[in-house]
């Protein structure tokens, strides 16, 4: 449960953060507090992000065989696309 | 090295064994893997069998489309044509946009899966043979069924899509739609149940060794594939269903004068729909990963980024259901940020795209078909991609909505991302079930008409798009400037007709089905699906020490096929194969398989004439035939989980595996968590709906029962979990007499019917009818699914003390009995939350 955990771990921020958003739209519309409570979700799930980044470099420097080690990289690359999704769906709103 | 399941992996060392094997081996397996012979052939559930008739039967299915398809560009070549009536143009382009989606596309993969996966992993075969069984022949018999509709004039007419108010009983009053909602309903049911055994056995069936790093591309696209499918298809379920119930009872889920909303079904609707569309692309993508690096004589480039990029798929690709409905008036905010998920769900694609190009790049391909195939999909696909960014773009899409623009889009991104990779398997892995390969020069000819036929057909209908031309019309007036681009498609169209016509020829010429002496690895693949084969799958279940074995060990085919990995032989007598651990692969348990049986033949049969005999409004038999089908299932469960003699069993070198399991690590508990899953999945769009119908229309809200009626119900539900966990519990005491552990279960369901009951009678107290509004509506929806749960849940108890009864209930813990006992803990937790959501929310908050 762990290893699919950590694995997973970046997508599952974003699809927190999306359905966040989502709700927040839906329940709030076009408005102020929309915005604000976006850029919450958006900043809780970035400081998630790097916080699962950290942690799987961590097991990528600890991984003692090459099983570990692959899954670690690839939550290291999950959770980094991961990052970088999150503040691309966040932009909105800040532009619209 | 480190263990997931304490199995201590230098055991591996002692493969390859070195000492001859016993005469007769091989003869026993053939025996115990042999397949009926003569009508009894139709009972055969062997994965080969079954798979290659499952692809047979989705290909069908593709001509089948395809006919209408050309009966259509037919009528639009000119204006003003009178080939097909505007009803009947109407019937044609939804059944050709159905049948493609849900009885071409979806099940094509989903067959490929069942025909490649064992064979890529090594396994004997699936986990639940006859599972693949009832999915392929439900799928047959349902779906030719529904393409029969054509022929009295009773097909659907409302687009592939179905939208209310178009298709509801005002507008659309005769069965024409019913055909469509309990049709598709009904292969959902298939495709789930295939997506379950999918599911299970990527990940507890791989041969021993194969870690996750190891497995095959195609396994995680199926993987992904699956999932998706458990999450995204019961939405479409609830959504089909809920259309029905209004449509035969008159519930206004989607009657915005009732308190429903038509926009509810467009939401229910896409977020399957969408990821529909990657539900398709997927596995055609992990059939290029695999092809592109044989194709190419070597290893894939960016194989983590790959599974990177299909696993983010399978996430974006539930964040973008609505950009569907761009131009249904949502908040700004929320269209943007669908728009924004939009554009990153083409990310991953074009992470594959480019590794595909750099692997072809980096290799030393040859000109042949599925190579050509390939490239040809590539372009198309990418060129689907590119119209796809365009309307992703909100703006655009306003002005390209439901134009011919569109129809070139979808058009693009479903042939060049899944129908030429699917052409270029067939080339590429026919081979492995044919005792000749298929031709190369008929191949080739293929490919150019379909590839230069697909661009002449769907190019310039980008630009009668952009010049206006609706889609969904059956026909146009002269002097549009449509007629020289509608003309250009239509020969286009033909061009792509007498492709498919001579790989027809093609398959008639040069197609032999065997599993024995196959043609073999002509294009040389490395993974183990070009191990040598017979029924029984591989001869022993090699050791995998790499992503490509057969490149990077050139003796393993002759080291498997002299019996010197896992199984070598059979270890008990029966079918069986190894139960392996999810992320490692270490041998955990064997699982004795069923053998051939015609209860799964059966069972489909009457499930499908328990939907078609409802279509029809003929109640009562199709009540029957219901019942038949449930009995059929119940007899095919009969002869399964049960111990054999040998309680373990010598896997090869000495290794001792156990042969009867229970508990959560087992095959059946995957399972039945999955299943669960997907009834969860419908549940929380139920909840979906409730709360969007509060919230778009909150004034036909009316109070709920008075709050004290949810002691009883509550106090039911927990009574019904809590007596079937103690059942559980006293399974595995010794001698328990006077209260059986199989009434205990029988307790709990009567438990469950009661908090049901309760449940039920005081809304109806209250007055509110599904009919009165879309509270009314929900509320009842809620009621209905929980009457269906707590019905299975009787229908389980009764089952449980038969075999209670006969004494094949193993103690100290049962399979059976463990799946029955989940199967209330889970109906009684959501009998409670419904019950909570629609009294407290919104009255009490
Ligand atoms: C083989 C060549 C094909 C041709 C010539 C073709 C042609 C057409 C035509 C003429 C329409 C109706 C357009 C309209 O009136 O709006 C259509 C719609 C559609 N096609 Fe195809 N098609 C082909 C293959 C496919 C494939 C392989 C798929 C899916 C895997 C597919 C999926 C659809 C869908 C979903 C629609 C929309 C139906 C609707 O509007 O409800 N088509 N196609």
């Amino acid at each position: 449960m762990r290893a699919w955990l950590l694995l997973l771990g970046g997508l599952i921020v974003w699809a927190v953060h999306f359905f966040g958003l989502y709700i927040v739209a839906s329940v709030f519309l076009t408005t102020d507090t929309a915005r604000m409570l976006a850029l919450l979700v958006t900043l809780a799930c970035l400081i998630a992000d790097a916080m699962l980044l950290a942690a799987a470099m961590r097991a990528n420097r600890a991984a003692d065989d090459g099983t570990r080690r692959w899954i670690a990289s690839l939550a290291a690359l999950g959770a980094a696309i991961s990052l970088v999704a999150v503040i691309w769906q966040g932009l909105p709103a800040l532009l619209v | 090295m480190t263990s997931e399941t304490g199995f201590d992996p230098k055991l591996y060392d002692r493969f390859p064994t070195r000492e001859p094997r016993p005469e007769g081996e091989l003869e026993e397996l053939e025996r115990i893997w042999h397949a009926p012979t003569g009508w009894a052939r139709l009972t055969v559930v062997n994965n080969n069998f079954i798979g290659t008739w499952y692809v047979g039967a989705a290909f069908l299915f593709f001509i089948l489309a395809g006919v209408l398809a050309l009966v259509m560009r037919t009528q639009l070549a000119l204006p003003l044509q009178g080939i097909l009536p505007q009803e009947t143009y109407n019937q044609f382009f939804t059944m050709h946009g159905t049948v493609m989606m849900f009885l071409f596309a979806v099940p094509a993969v989903e067959a490929l899966g069942v025909l490649l996966l064992p064979q890529m992993l090594a396994a004997r075969d699936l986990p639940f043979p006859r599972l693949s069984a009832y999915a392929f022949w439900a799928y047959l018999v349902g779906g030719l069924s529904f393409f029969c509709s054509l022929f009295f004039g009773l097909a659907p007419d409302g687009g592939w899509f179905m939208y209310p108010p178009l298709t509801s009983i005002a507008y659309s009053p005769g069965i024409n739609a019913d055909f469509w909602l309990l049709g598709i309903g009904f292969i959902e049911i298939s495709a789930i149940a295939g997506a379950i055994e999918i599911v299970v056995g990527v990940l507890r069936t791989r041969a021993p060794g194969m870690t996750l790093d190891k497995m095959p591309i195609f396994a995680w696209a199926m993987l992904v594939f699956a999932v998706m499918i458990i999450i995204g298809f019961p939405s479409i379920i609830l959504g089909t269903l809920l259309l029905e119930l209004e449509r035969a009872l008159n519930w206004p889920f989607f009657d915005p004068t009732r308190g429903g909303d038509a926009l509810l079904w467009q939401h229910l609707f896409w977020f399957f729909g969408h990821p529909e569309v990657y539900i398709i692309f997927l596995p055609a993508a992990g059939l290029v990963s695999m092809m592109v690096a044989a194709l190419a004589r070597t290893p894939l480039v960016g194989y983590q980024l790959i599974v990177l990029a299909l696993l983010a798929t399978g996430f974006i690709s539930f964040g973008v259901w609505s950009h569907h409905m761009f131009v249904t008036g949502m908040p700004t905010l929320s269209v943007s940020f669908f728009s924004a998920a939009s554009m990153a769900v083409s990310v991953p694609a074009g992470i594959q795209v480019f590794s595909w190009i750099a692997t072809v790049a980096v290799g030393k391909p040859r000109n042949n078909t599925p190579t050509l195939f390939l490239l040809g999909g590539l372009v198309t696909f990418v060129i689907g991609g590119l119209t796809g960014v365009m309307v992703a773009l909100v703006p655009f899409d306003w002005q390209a909505h439901d134009s011919y623009f569109i129809v070139a889009h979808l058009h693009y991104v479903l042939i060049g991302g899944m129908v030429f990779p699917l052409f270029a398997a067939f080339y590429y892995w026919a081979p492995m079930m044919s005792r000749r390969a298929l031709s190369e020069r008929l191949g080739k000819w293929v490919f150019w008409l379909m590839f230069a036929g697909m661009q002449v057909a769907f190019l310039p209908m980008h630009l009668t798009g952009l010049m206006g031309m609706p889609r969904r019309v059956y026909t146009y007036l002269p002097g549009r400037d449509w007629e020289v681009t509608n003309m250009i498609s239509t020969i286009g169209a033909y061009m792509i007709g007498l492709g498919v016509l001579l790989f027809v020829i093609d398959l008639a010429r040069n197609f032999r089905f065997t599993a024995g002496d196959e043609a073999g690895n002509v294009y040389g693949g490395g993974t183990l699906e070009w191990l040598p084969t017979g029924l029984y799958s591989t001869r022993s279940i090699p050791v995998v020490k790499s992503r490509e074995p057969l490149w990077d060990d050139p003796k393993l085919s002759d080291d498997v096929e002299a019996g010197r990995y896992f199984l070598p032989n059979s270890a008990t007598g029966h079918r069986e194969t190894l139960i392996t651990s999810p992320i490692r692969a270490e041998p955990e348990y064997l699982q004795i398989m069923p053998g051939p049986s015609a209860w799964p033949l059966f069972a489909a049969i009457f499930t499908a004439g328990f939907f078609l005999l409802l279509t029809v409004q003929a109640y009562n038999p199709s009540i029957a035939s219901g019942v038949l089908a449930v009995l059929c299932v119940l007899r095919w469960l009969w002869e399964t989980d049960r111990p054999v003699a040998k309680a373990h069993a010598d896997v090869g070198a000495g290794i001792i595996l156990p042969t009867y399991a229970t508990g959560p690590r087992t095959h059946g508990w995957w399972a039945m968590t999955v299943l669960l899953v997907v009834i969860g999945m419908i549940f929380v769009m139920a909840v979906f709906s409730y709360l969007y119908l509060y919230g778009v229309h909150p004034s036909f809200w009316t109070s709920p029962p008075d709050a004290p009626w949810l002691l009883p119900i509550i106090g039911g539900h927990a009574a019904a979990a809590g007596f079937a966990l103690l059942a559980r519990r006293l399974l595995a005491r010794e001698r328990t007499t006077l209260w059986t552990p199989a009434t205990l279960v029988l307790i709990a369901a009567g438990f469950a019917l009661f908090a049901f009951a309760i449940d039920w009678w005081s809304w109806r107290a209250t007055g509110l009818t599904g009919a009165t509004s879309g509270q009314g509506a929900t509320v009842h929806a809620f009621l209905a699914l929980q009457g269906i749960l707590t019905a299975i849940v009787a229908l389980m108890a009764l089952y449980l003390a038969a075999r209670n009864a006969r004494g094949i209930v193993t103690r100290p813990r049962n399979n059976s009995m463990d799946l029955t006992v989940m199967f209330i803990a889970y109906t009684a937790a959501q009998g409670t939350l419904a019950a909570l959501l629609t009294r407290l929310f919104p009255g009490a908050i």
